[in-house]
């Protein structure tokens, strides 16, 4: 097989003499291959369409295929580490709360909380109407399980077991009443607890399967599990009991949907191709230039939803020279196009992102937007205050030294980001030689041998607590945090934050905090990541949770 | 005959101990600590390291690893995953079939179009046809699968809507993957099959045969064409084993369940034991189908059985 690979030259030709045949075709099949497409497909034309938003109940029953981009790693909640896992964790489980987008925290299991003064420890009233789909009755004990299982060595609990700290250990108050006991108080422990993978799981399921709970999965969701055909499908069904939804979707009782079925398709172009041919209804992670292309689409349909937490962003590491000094940082920040990157890449499909946080998140700070942007000169006159002239091939050099800029990427070109990369190349017009590493070895290169200067990251999370792991100063002995930072300011801020109960003083400290990263040049922030999702006209009500992820309990086929 | 079968079935063994030697080093010898590469360096704990380091084995010393990796893998242990826990030789042996009957559809079509186009662009040199032949040559050879598989799922799915973009139930699905397959295995052949009937036509007994008055079309499908085929043949094990490799590619493209998928999967999650495992089986599969090719040969081409 490699054989045709070993030739780039070769087949480099081939796809661009291919593309051209392509473009002929489609070219000559624009009146003609549209009307076969409607002829061999279900008579979906845009007439049914247009009656169906004009009917006020939605139809019940039917069957949504929703193509994945990767295969989920777990089906159990509190084990899974990706997440595309949660799209499916979502429609099987439900959580202690929920969190309306913006970050207020509503009842979902729980029907009222309390905190105590100390703010250690939090009092969940729980809903006696609730029975996990094996018949298990939802009460105090299985919340009490659920908490002690994430934090059980034995359950390998992945993502799930960070959210979960400063969690310690839960009383029984009765029944439907329960302690959750943290070891230090925590203002984003709420938010996390909102999070699908804080899921509560069958007691007595996950007790009986153990290892293998993640291929039986048990929950309270508005969906049952019915199988998982490893690389091929999952697929849920309705749950008829289910009537404890949370007031974030519009359909209280059971979903309209009989059947979800996830397909699993990895390959970008067969995934769109599948509901641009009637095969599928509806697939995520939608590819820039076809988002562009669908937008035009009569038979198809965008949805768009940016994730919360931390946008995709560069962080400059500041314990190697010169990248300590703020001049050198701000230069950078200065002489990166984040625009043209954003709009090149992303042909402007993506938004640019201004802060350490996202948009939509508690306590983001919109005056940010539009602030810092590119200036190569006050750029270059930055990098001369600091000594560095421009030597004989253009590149800067102080006592001998050249400046370099060393930019490790770990992603195997994830969403383009080693394009970003390429485009940071921009800075040699600067004097500055950019070194561009790309490797899958980013525990070595980054975190073991802080060997860069340069590297970027993201986080999915619900509250902006979310700044505290990534800049706040690490114990001693621990490992550092990505700018390799140090700033007792920030540090103050960012405790501050995780502890503060009045939410406008907690607001007011997390713009400061964002407003100092940003003016130190701590980071240059890149994009946030939209999740978007293309489907057929017929899809109607998909909805978005406060992070971003699908949510199909509205959800109906019209037909 | 039998000393013939002997020696092979000898010779495949030792390639069956040098793969294992080589399946077992690429998690020693690779650079780097596999239970860093494996865990997500951004949110592991020590302890999540120290536990993943136990599970693999990394703190044994290399030769009792290797022991224990040779014994298990004779009584047909493979390992276990470490993203789910589950046996690895079940999982293959439940999802080798589809691999399977991709590669043998994808093998067929190659050898069908590549024996045909072959032979008629020998016999009519530098005809149109063998203009034809040797341009559905070069493209086969050429096209990355998965850029002509997308193509034919943009032609035949998306825009004529004749067969399904994906998925791996029923026989329509199996139509677009095993044509982009076995659209590259052709190319092979008909290059192969091309030369050999051109060298073989020039040879002294087709001469002989032409003298002796017999009609031109018995010539080359009863003699020329069985000696032309037997080095077509050898490059059939060749090509069914490079159409094996190229499931990994066309079941994801195709989004077909497969042995492919699972070693792409496993690469992409870092599941060394599902990978280890996956290169294993493919390498029985691939030393069985060679095993079958030699003996097929023998008796095909008597001078085999003499000289073995």
């Amino acid at each position: 097989m490699s054989k045709a690979y070993s030739k780039p030259a070769v087949w480099m030709k081939m796809v661009s003499l291919s593309l051209a045949v392509t473009l002929v075709l489609a070219g000559c099949s624009g009146g003609g291959g549209k009307s076969s497409t409607n002829a061999a497909g279900s008579s979906s034309s845009a007439a049914p369409a247009a009656s169906a938003e004009q009917s006020s109940a939605p139809a019940q029953g039917g069957e949504l295929s929703y193509a994945l981009a990767t295969s989920p790693d777990q089906l159990d909640p509190h084990r899974s580490g990706l997440a595309v896992a949660v799209r499916v964790i979502r429609t099987l489980y439900d959580t202690l709360v929920v969190q309306l987008p913006g970050g207020e925290i509503k009842p979902w299991l729980a029907t009222e909380w309390s905190i105590s003064e100390d703010g250690k420890s939090y009092t969940f009233k729980l809903r006696q109407d609730v029975k996990f789909q094996d018949g298990t009755p939802f009460n105090a004990e299985a919340v009490k399980y659920n908490f002690d299982r994430i934090i059980d060595p034995e359950t390998k609990a992945a993502n799930a077991l960070a959210l979960v700290r400063p969690y310690e250990s839960s009383e029984v108050i009765d029944e439907y009443t329960v302690k959750l006991n943290l070891s230090e108080p925590s203002q984003a422990f709420l938010g996390n607890v909102s999070q699908a993978l804080l899921s509560i799981v069958s007691p007595t399921a996950a007790k009986k399967d153990g290892d293998q709970f993640t291929k039986h999965p048990v929950g309270t969701g508005p969906f049952k599990f019915v199988k998982w055909d490893e690389n091929s499908e999952i697929v849920v069904e309705k749950n008829p009991d289910y009537k404890w939804a949370p007031e974030t979707v519009g359909q209280q009782g059971a979903p309209n949907l009989d059947k979800i079925i996830f397909k699993i398709v990895p390959e970008e172009a067969t995934r769109i191709g599948s509901v641009q041919s009637g095969q599928v209804l509806a697939a995520e992670t939608v590819p820039p230039q076809n988002i562009l292309s669908l937008k035009n689409d009569a038979n198809s349909q965008l949805y768009q939803a940016n994730t919360v937490g931390l946008p995709y962003t560069l962080f400059i590491n500041q314990s190697r020279a010169p990248w300590n000094e703020l001049k050198a940082r701000q230069a950078l920040q200065l002489g990166i196009n984040v625009e043209a990157i954003v709009k090149t890449l992303y042909l402007g499909t993506y938004e640019q992102a201004w802060s350490p946080l996202s948009p939509g998140i508690f306590g983001y700070d919109a005056s940010l937007e539009g602030s810092v942007k590119p200036d190569i000169e006050k750029a270059k006159q930055l990098l001369d205050e600091l000594g560095w002239k421009a030597g004989a091939d253009g590149i800067r050099e102080k006592d001998g030294k050249k400046l370099t800029l060393h930019y490790v990427d770990g992603s195997p070109n994830r969403e383009k980001r080693n394009d970003i990369a390429a485009i940071v190349q921009q800075l040699k017009p600067l004097g500055i030689q950019v070194d561009v590493e790309i490797t899958k070895d980013v525990a070595t290169v980054v975190y073991a041998n802080n060997n860069y200067d340069l590297y970027g990251n993201s986080q999915v999370n619900s509250d902006p607590n979310a700044l505290y792991s990534i800049y706040h100063t690490t114990a001693p002995g621990a490992r550092q945090n990505l700018p390799n930072l140090s700033d007792p300011e920030l540090d103050k801020l960012l405790e501050d934050g995780a502890t503060e109960q009045d939410q406008t003083k907690r607001e007011a400290i997390y713009k400061e905090a964002q407003q100092l990263i940003i003016n130190k040049a701590v980071i240059i922030p890149i994009y946030v990541f939209p999740y978007t999702v293309a489907a057929s006209k017929k899809v109607q009500g998909l909805a978005f949770d406060s992070l971003g992820y699908p949510i199909f309990n509205d959800v109906y086929i019209a037909e | 005959m039998l000393k013939v079968v002997s020696v092979r079935l000898y010779t495949s063994l030792l390639v069956l101990v040098g793969t294992m030697v080589l399946v077992f080093c690429i998690v020693n010898v690779l650079p780097g600590d596999p239970a860093l590469l494996i865990l997500d360096p951004s949110s592991a704990t020590p302890e999540m390291i120290a536990n993943l380091r136990e599970q693999l084995g990394l703190n044994q010393p290399f030769y009792e690893r290797f022991g224990e990796y040779f014994l298990h893998v004779l009584q047909g242990n493979f390992g276990k995953s470490i993203v789910n826990s589950e046996p690895v030789l079940p999982k293959i042996v439940e999802h080798f079939p589809a691999t399977l009957a991709l590669t043998v559809l994808s093998s067929l079509i190659a050898v069908v179009i590549g024996v045909t186009l072959g032979v008629l662009s020998a016999i009519h040199r530098n005809r149109w046809i063998d203009i034809v032949a040797r341009i559905v040559g070069l493209f086969g050879i050429s096209m990355p699968t998965f850029w002509s598989g997308i193509l034919l799922i943009l032609i035949f799915s998306v825009q004529l809507g004749w067969f399904p973009a994906m998925g791996s139930d029923g026989f329509s699905t199996l139509v677009l993957p095993a044509i982009t397959l076995g659209f590259v295995g052709s190319g092979f052949i008909v290059r192969m099959v091309r030369n050999s009937m051109l060298e073989v036509i020039n040879e002294p007994f087709i001469v002989t045969l032409r003298a002796k008055g017999l009609p031109g079309r018995f010539i080359m499908y009863k003699h020329a064409l069985r000696n032309a085929l037997i080095p077509a043949l050898t490059m059939v094990g060749v090509i069914i084993g490079d159409l094996m490799a190229g499931t990994v590619v066309i079941e994801t493209v195709f989004s077909r369940q497969g042995i492919g998928r699972i070693i792409a999967d496993a690469i992409m999650a870092k599941d060394l034991p599902v990978v280890q495992g996956v290169i294993f089986f493919s390498a029985i599969v691939y030393i069985v189908v060679n095993l079958l090719v030699d003996i097929s040969y023998t008796l095909i081409d008597p001078r085999v059985r003499r000289t073995g």
